[in-house]
């Protein structure tokens, strides 16, 4: 439907009225004299009065519709979304599923609110159910199904996630896809739900009411849990205004190692610990027994296992053999101090989610085949954040692929050269990744009959050279992660170096060495991943194996309230926010369509139009 | 009574003007006005030299020729009498007028169908006074009425009723009645046609034409008013046709030379082409005085004779 940008100007189209004034005007001083001898006057250059009044109306009509596109002009026309035909009022529901709905009865009482919203709803209205924590999920879309609404509000459990009004309520709007009417807010008003970071808004054709659930007076939750120095710690909170006391309770894989009472002023924090004697791996957890306070953040979880590196092999189709010695010699090392290993083809890694690297440490680059531009971007990216680079200057590595891809972060490249029997040694024997080996003869074993020319820029380490003085392995440090680059493949195809007994320690301590920049996260919130959505251990799916904690967001504990004004409120400001953003959306669509400048050209076509044809009229 | 030749122009101060005529009273009075004051202004009478057989005496009158009068009767009676011959009497005079409604227009007072009417009875009047008989028939695309030959006073006074009541009828087509009328009359006569002629010329001339094939004699008269000749108008306005209703838009600057050309082009088509055909041809301007018409026709009518 057409809109516009600055619809002030169409005042301007008033200026319209100026030629059919004059028009009028000037009609009525043309005398008529009845005449007899027309058929003499009819051969004169004289003009039909019929054919005159229209070329007059066409003039006027040239006059007044240039007025009027130069108005419309001005007033930057746009063409808005057409709204969905057909849509009327309709009410959706939303329920509050966040941890803090997990005190004793209030997620009863928000269930039963929203049945009566349901059930209260005009019957002319659609009506839709939707719950929400951090982001509003629709259980029942917005239709006339009353009873598939209360079927789904049967079925919504509470939640342990936290509570973002903001994005909810974009959400709710969305939902109604552009018809107006209700969104029934069921929340028990928690304070710490709005977040100011989102600008999303909802359209003023819809109301937003409120029902206030309520909350307990008092929560005792576990904030933290973590281990240091060979104990347990837990932090616990006391949210409420008296004071209370509990006893804390650990468990290692639901084998309890420890119980701690503590006693909690108004507000006040206390740790817990407890000693972690000979536990090396597993999931430890730290509960209280609160009983009135909300049940999702009365325990919280930790990993224990030490973070084994996991590696990811680029080769050129992902098959096993393609990194078998690379493989073999990673997988011989188990438990915590051991690898993990995965190999993936070049489309492969370019096609994967960014968050399945977030747990990589080293990856090591043995094919730049069909690794495209997303792929090279995710491997910058990758170094950047402190992953490590272990590139193996084989046939499959191309060096001007790499050289892209990593433009600004390493410059070390190579060419080919003609095969020739080479032997190394390392260049700086006390670098951690020939820390144990103790000298150069021993690396003097292996023989190399194929090996790349490395150019190293000034900024970079030779670590270990050929025998002909050129380097063989070069480190460069980024601001991120560290980068090796091995001037030979490491498949046993230009050298024996995998069949060689040192292979295994050189290739866990250079992966050691290249995955001590990053770090692994082993905790998330509930909601941060797909995977946590509540409390709890999880194994995360491959290729980002290992096991990680989810807890509930701390601030989701804080019980303190707003008032529904207040609430309101915060939508008033959603309003206003709502508003800069389609005005915003507005100009960028005007923007876009450039309809001003079609009207412009069809009031020039018009102006010369009605020169002509006044020309002709005289 | 000293001659003048018929036709000369008289002074135009001693004759009616058509606006303060057309206030006078009845047609009648009107046409008695007209045609006694001309032949009272004129020193011989156009009915003159022209004897054949003797029909019958009628007392003098002004106008009449000195030497038709009969010396031994005034003898006799001491009263003049002239005497009166047959083929006078013999001859039908058709007076044919046009009432379109474009007859009606008039810039100064004085339309076309009014001075038209005026035209058509005086020379009724004149006709019947020397014992002429007089058809009168109007017509616009049809004939509108007919009044047949008749040459008794009491015939004049319906001639004159019926000129009196002549309403504007519809547009010009003269080409029909013309036709028909020609075709309806048995004797050789002279055929009076009084018409503004807006009608396409090739079908007044070939109408026209069918009286002359007849045998009789046609007079013309062109009525024009002043504002049709000179188009006097300054200002651009919308010009309405008051036949059709239709209506032009015109800057008279602009066209007036245009207008002229085509008024004179059609005027000289007719002059040459009805004199061809040995038709007389009178333009008249409605503003000047009936007398000229009249004298006109007695010109026509003594140059026949």
């Amino acid at each position: 439907m057409p809109a516009f940008l600055s619809p002030l100007f169409l005042i301007g189209a008033a200026a319209a009225a100026i030629p059919i004034a004059i028009h009028l005007f000037y009609r009525r001083t043309e005398p008529v004299i009845d005449f007899a001898a027309m058929r003499y006057l009819r051969r004169a250059p004289v003009e039909h009065s019929r054919r005159r009044r229209l070329r007059e109306l066409l003039l006027l009509a040239l006059r007044v519709g240039a007025l009027v596109l130069l108005a419309l002009a001005f007033a930057r026309p746009y063409i808005a979304d057409p709204v969905i035909a057909g849509s009327g009022d309709a009410t959706l529901v939303m329920v509050d599923i966040s941890a803090s709905l997990s005190a004793p009865g209030r997620f009863e009482a928000a269930r039963e609110r929203a049945r009566r919203a349901i059930e209260d709803a005009p019957a002319t209205q659609a009506i839709g159910l939707a719950t929400f924590a951090q982001a509003l999920d629709v259980v029942a879309p917005v239709s006339q199904d009353r009873a598939g609404a209360l079927a789904a509000l049967a079925q919504i459990k509470p939640g342990a996630g936290a509570t973002r009004y903001r994005a909810a309520l974009q959400g709710a709007a969305d939902a109604l896809e552009g018809r107006s009417g209700r969104i029934v807010v069921i929340t028990d008003l928690q304070q710490s739900g709005w977040d100011a970071a989102s600008d999303a808004g909802i359209p003023e054709s819809i109301a937003v009411a409120v029902e206030d659930v309520g909350a307990p007076e008092t929560n005792v939750a576990v904030t933290s849990l973590r281990v240091e120095g060979g104990e347990a710690v837990a932090a616990v909170q006391n949210f409420s205004s008296r004071p209370a006391t509990d006893q804390v309770i650990f468990a290692v894989d639901t084998q309890r190692v420890g119980a701690v009472p503590v006693a909690l002023a108004p507000g006040a924090t206390a740790e817990a610990r407890v000693p972690l004697v000979s536990v090396g791996s597993g999931s430890l957890s730290a509960s209280i027994s609160d009983r009135d306070g909300y049940s999702a953040d009365n325990a919280r979880y930790a990993v224990l296992d030490a973070d084994a590196i996991s590696v990811l092999a680029v080769t050129p189709t992902g098959h096993p053999s393609e990194a078998l010695y690379l493989e073999r010699a990673l997988t011989i090392a188990e438990g915590t101090r051991g690898f993990r290993f995965r190999s993936i083809g070049g489309a492969g890694f370019t096609a994967i989610e960014p968050a399945a690297l977030e747990r990589v440490g080293v990856i090591a680059v043995l094919s730049t085949r069909a690794v495209a531009q997303r792929g090279r971007e995710q491997l910058a990216g990758f170094v950047r954040g402190g992953g490590g680079l272990l590139v193996a200057a084989g046939p499959d590595v191309d060096a001007a692929i790499l050289k892209d891809a990593l433009a600004g972060l390493v410059e070390t490249t190579w060419e080919p050269r003609p095969a020739q029997a080479l032997t190394f040694a390392p260049d700086d024997s006390r670098h951690p990744v020939f820390r144990l080996f103790g000298g150069a003869g021993t690396l003097g074993n292996v023989g190399f009959s194929r090996a790349v020319r490395v150019t190293a820029p000034a900024s970079a380490s030779v670590i270990a050279r050929y025998s002909d003085g050129s380097p063989a392995l070069v480190e460069e440090r980024t601001s991120g992660g560290r980068v090796l680059v091995f001037g030979s493949d490491l498949n046993y195809r230009g050298n024996d170096f995998p069949l060689q007994p040192l292979f295994v320690p050189f290739i866990h301590e250079a992966v050691r060495y290249l995955a001590s920049q990053r770090t692994s996260r082993t905790e998330y919130l509930v909601g941060e991943l797909q995977v946590a959505a509540m409390p709890g251990v999880v194994s995360l799916p491959a290729p980002a194996s290992g096991r990680i904690a989810v807890n509930v967001d701390p601030r989701e504990s804080d019980p303190g309230r707003m008032t529904a004004d207040t609430f309101q409120a915060g939508i008033s400001r959603l309003n206003a926010s709502a508003a800069r953003s389609e005005e915003a959306a507005a100009k960028e669509r005007e923007d876009g369509q450039f309809l001003w400048w079609y009207g412009l050209l069809l009031m020039v076509a018009s102006l010369a139009a009605e020169g002509v044809l006044g020309r002709r009229l005289g | 009574m000293t001659a003048q030749a018929a036709g000369a122009r008289p002074s135009e101060l001693r004759f009616l003007d058509p606006a303060v005529l057309a206030r006078l009273g009845t047609l009648e009075l009107k046409a008695r006005a007209v045609v006694e004051g001309l032949l009272s202004g004129l020193h011989r009478s156009p009915f003159k030299g022209f004897s054949v057989e003797f029909a019958e005496y009628r007392q003098y009158l002004p106008g009449d020729d000195l030497s038709a009068i009969d010396w031994k009767v005034y003898a006799r009676t001491d009263r003049h009498y002239v005497k009166k011959f047959e083929e006078e009497t013999n001859v039908d005079c058709y007076l044919l007028l046009d009432v379109s409604a474009s007859m009606g227009y008039g810039s100064r007072g004085v339309t076309k169908l009014e001075y038209g009417g005026l035209l058509a009875a005086s020379l009724a009047f004149l006709m019947n006074r020397q014992r002429d008989a007089v058809a009168l028939t109007t017509f616009d695309d049809a004939i509108v009425t007919m009044v047949p030959p008749g040459a008794r006073p009491s015939h004049l006074r319906s001639i004159l009723v019926t000129l009196d009541r002549t309403t504007l009828g519809h547009r010009t087509d003269v080409s029909k009645p013309l036709h028909v009328l020609a075709d309806g009359i048995s004797k050789r006569g002279l055929v009076v046609f009084i018409s503004d002629l807006l009608d396409e010329p090739a079908h007044v001339i070939d109408g026209l034409r069918h009286f002359r094939f007849r045998g009789s004699e046609v007079i013309v008269f062109h009525l024009m008013d002043p504002a049709e000749l000179t188009f006097p108008f300054d200002r651009a306005s919308r010009f309405r046709d008051i036949e059709l209703g239709d209506e032009v838009m015109a800057v008279p600057s602009v066209v007036r030379q245009d207008y002229l050309d085509a008024v004179k082009g059609a005027i000289d088509r007719y002059k040459r082409e009805l004199g061809s055909e040995g038709i007389d041809y009178r333009l008249i301007d409605t503003s000047t005085p009936l007398e000229f018409a009249l004298i006109s026709y007695l010109s026509t009518r003594g140059r026949r004779r």
